[in-house]
Formats: structure tokens, C-alpha cells, sequence
């Protein structure tokens, strides 16, 4: 069977869009939805983007783990486990674990780490 | 004769029989019916005031079914390790009679906003939320958070139970005079959208 331009043109594009659409892509962060929920579960009577407070800010965060490939993994679980954290007069005592609505939405805690990390 | 002059005429005689001292009933007997019609008064009265203070009562409508109370449904005042719920009145309502009868007068007017739907959509709802709230963390900042201190208690508080941090924070705002409702804002509901911790 001969090939027609038009045919060459609907494959082509039909590839493209079959490529578009499973290839990996970077979510664009919610940053209000990410803060939302920093301030639902008090998170900010601890930690401040850019302060020092109890907890360190989340542009101290975002410093710790740029360029490490397992940062987000990590502060899932940090903030989903109730892991022990240190505080600096030396004392540790259970990380709060986030709470979304609905209930353990993954998705919304992913994005609030990814928030995290932009700063 | 007219009707206006009959309905006089039956309101004369009616004011006159009440007026007229009784010469068939003594004292007592008056007495006695006069209390049991108040203590039937009275528990009719309070049966009903407590009905509007249910659960089930103050989830009747959907505005507050399809709201908050599906938020507060996913709280630790809703489900918690030890199985004590508070519900809607326990924190909205006080419990003391006199604080009481002036938060269900107020309620009328929500009877007012109920009929003309100032928030019977989702997106209504939403719009105004920031509003109602802030009328209910005034109403709670007056009374020094009256309804959670009718179960917690700084001073019922146990440093060696309750973590170090929110305990060295609770003690602190002891010293300086803060109540519940300074520091904790929803915990029950979502925060409205425009809402900002001034700790941020």
C-alpha cells in the first residue's frame, strides 16, 4: 500500500500525541493549595518560609535537599509517619502528621512537599 | 352591632372574668395548678430549646449538612482515640441559661438567612465564610473561649503527657492571657481562604 502525505501527517501526529500524553511531566506546584494546607494543619506555628523558628524554615528545607533525588520521598514520609524530629535545646518529640480533606490524600501532601522544595 | 364592637365586647368580659378575684378556688388550689402548669411550662420549654441542640437538628439543612459539618466529620472532635465527641452546640451554644437564650436569639436571624438562601449553595457558602467565621471567633474571643474551656484546661494540662512544645506554648499563652481561640482556629472547619496566621 502507497503511503499518502496526508497518512505520513495522521501518524505522525498520532505518535506525538501518544508520546505527549504518557511522557513523564513536572506537575506544576499549587503553591496556594500547598499553603492552604501548611496553615490548616499548623504548620506555620513552627516553621516560617524564611524564618528560624522551633522548626527550621522551609527555605533551609528546600537548601538541605536540593539536588537530592530522594528529597520528596523523604519529606512524604516525614511529614505522613510521626518520626521523631530534634529540637535544638536537644529534646525530640513526634513530627506532627499532616492531615488532608478527604482524608490521606496523597496528592495534596505531594504537593505541599513539592511547595517545600521550591522555596 | 359590628365586629369590631363584638370582639371589644368579648375582650372586656375576658379581662373582667380574669380580673375578678375567684370566690369558688382557694389560695392553695390556685397555687397548686399555677405551679404544675409552670412545671409543665417550663419542661416544654426546655425539651424544646434542647431539641434545637442536637446533632441531628443542626444538620437538618444542607447548608450546614454539605459544609462543615462534612469537615467537621473528618476531625478529632468528631472520631478520636477515646471516643468523646463534641458536637455542633457544644462549641457554638453556651451552656450557662443566660448566654444561652441570647446565642438562640441571635440564631433567629439564621432562621431570617435560611429563608432568603444567603448560603444555600456551596459557592455561596464559600463566599461568606470568612465572614461567619470571623463573627464566631469574635463571639469565642469574648467570652475567653467560654465552650472549650468547658472541656479543657490549661491548668488540667500534664507536662509529662502532652508534648513539650505545645506545652511550653500553652503555658506561655497562660502567662500572657491568650485563650483557645487565638492560637486555635479551625480545628473543626476549613479555614476560610483569606484567613492568615498572624504567627506566619
Amino acid at each position: 500500500m502507497k503511503t499518502t502525505p496526508i497518512r505520513s501527517l495522521l501518524s505522525a501526529t498520532v505518535a506525538a500525541s501518544t508520546l505527549l500524553a504518557f511522557a513523564p511531566t513536572a506537575q506544576a506546584v499549587d503553591a496556594e493549595a500547598a499553603q492552604a494546607l501548611a496553615r490548616q494543619n499548623n504548620c506555620l506555628k513552627c516553621h516560617s518560609v524564611d524564618k528560624e523558628k522551633d522548626a527550621p524554615s522551609f527555605k533551609k528545607v528546600a537548601a538541605k535537599y536540593k539536588g537530592k533525588a530522594d528529597a520528596e520521598q523523604k519529606l512524604i514520609d516525614h511529614i505522613t509517619s510521626g518520626n521523631k524530629v530534634k529540637f535544638a535545646d536537644g529534646h525530640e518529640e513526634e513530627h506532627k502528621v499532616i492531615k488532608t480533606s478527604p482524608p490521606k490524600d496523597m496528592g495534596q501532601v505531594k504537593n505541599l512537599v513539592q511547595w517545600i522544595l521550591s522555596q | 352591632m359590628d365586629g369590631s364592637a363584638a370582639t371589644a365586647g368579648w375582650l372586656r368580659r375576658t379581662w373582667t372574668r380574669l380580673n375578678r378575684p375567684s370566690a369558688r378556688y382557694s389560695v392553695l388550689a390556685l397555687g397548686v395548678v399555677f405551679f404544675l402548669a409552670g412545671i409543665i411550662f417550663w419542661g416544654g420549654f426546655h425539651t424544646g430549646l434542647e431539641m434545637t441542640n442536637t446533632l441531628e437538628f443542626c444538620t437538618g439543612c444542607h447548608e450546614m449538612r454539605d459544609t462543615v459539618y462534612q469537615e467537621y466529620k473528618e476531625t478529632i472532635h468528631y472520631s478520636n482515640r477515646t471516643g468523646v465527641r463534641a458536637i455542633c452546640s457544644d462549641c457554638h451554644v453556651p451552656r450557662e441559661w443566660g448566654p444561652k437564650m441570647i446565642r438562640k436569639a441571635q440564631a433567629s436571624l439564621e432562621v431570617w438567612g435560611k429563608l432568603v438562601g444567603t448560603i444555600d449553595t456551596k459557592e455561596k457558602f464559600e463566599a461568606r465564610r470568612m465572614t461567619l467565621a470571623t463573627h464566631e471567633w469574635a463571639r469565642m474571643k469574648a467570652s475567653n473561649s467560654r465552650e472549650c474551656r468547658n472541656c479543657h484546661d490549661f491548668d488540667a494540662m500534664s507536662a509529662e503527657l502532652q508534648k513539650q512544645t505545645p506545652y511550653k506554648k500553652h503555658m506561655k499563652a497562660k502567662e500572657e492571657g491568650k485563650t483557645c481561640i487565638d492560637c486555635h482556629k479551625g480545628i473543626a472547619h476549613h479555614l476560610p481562604k483569606e484567613y492568615r496566621d498572624p504567627d506566619e
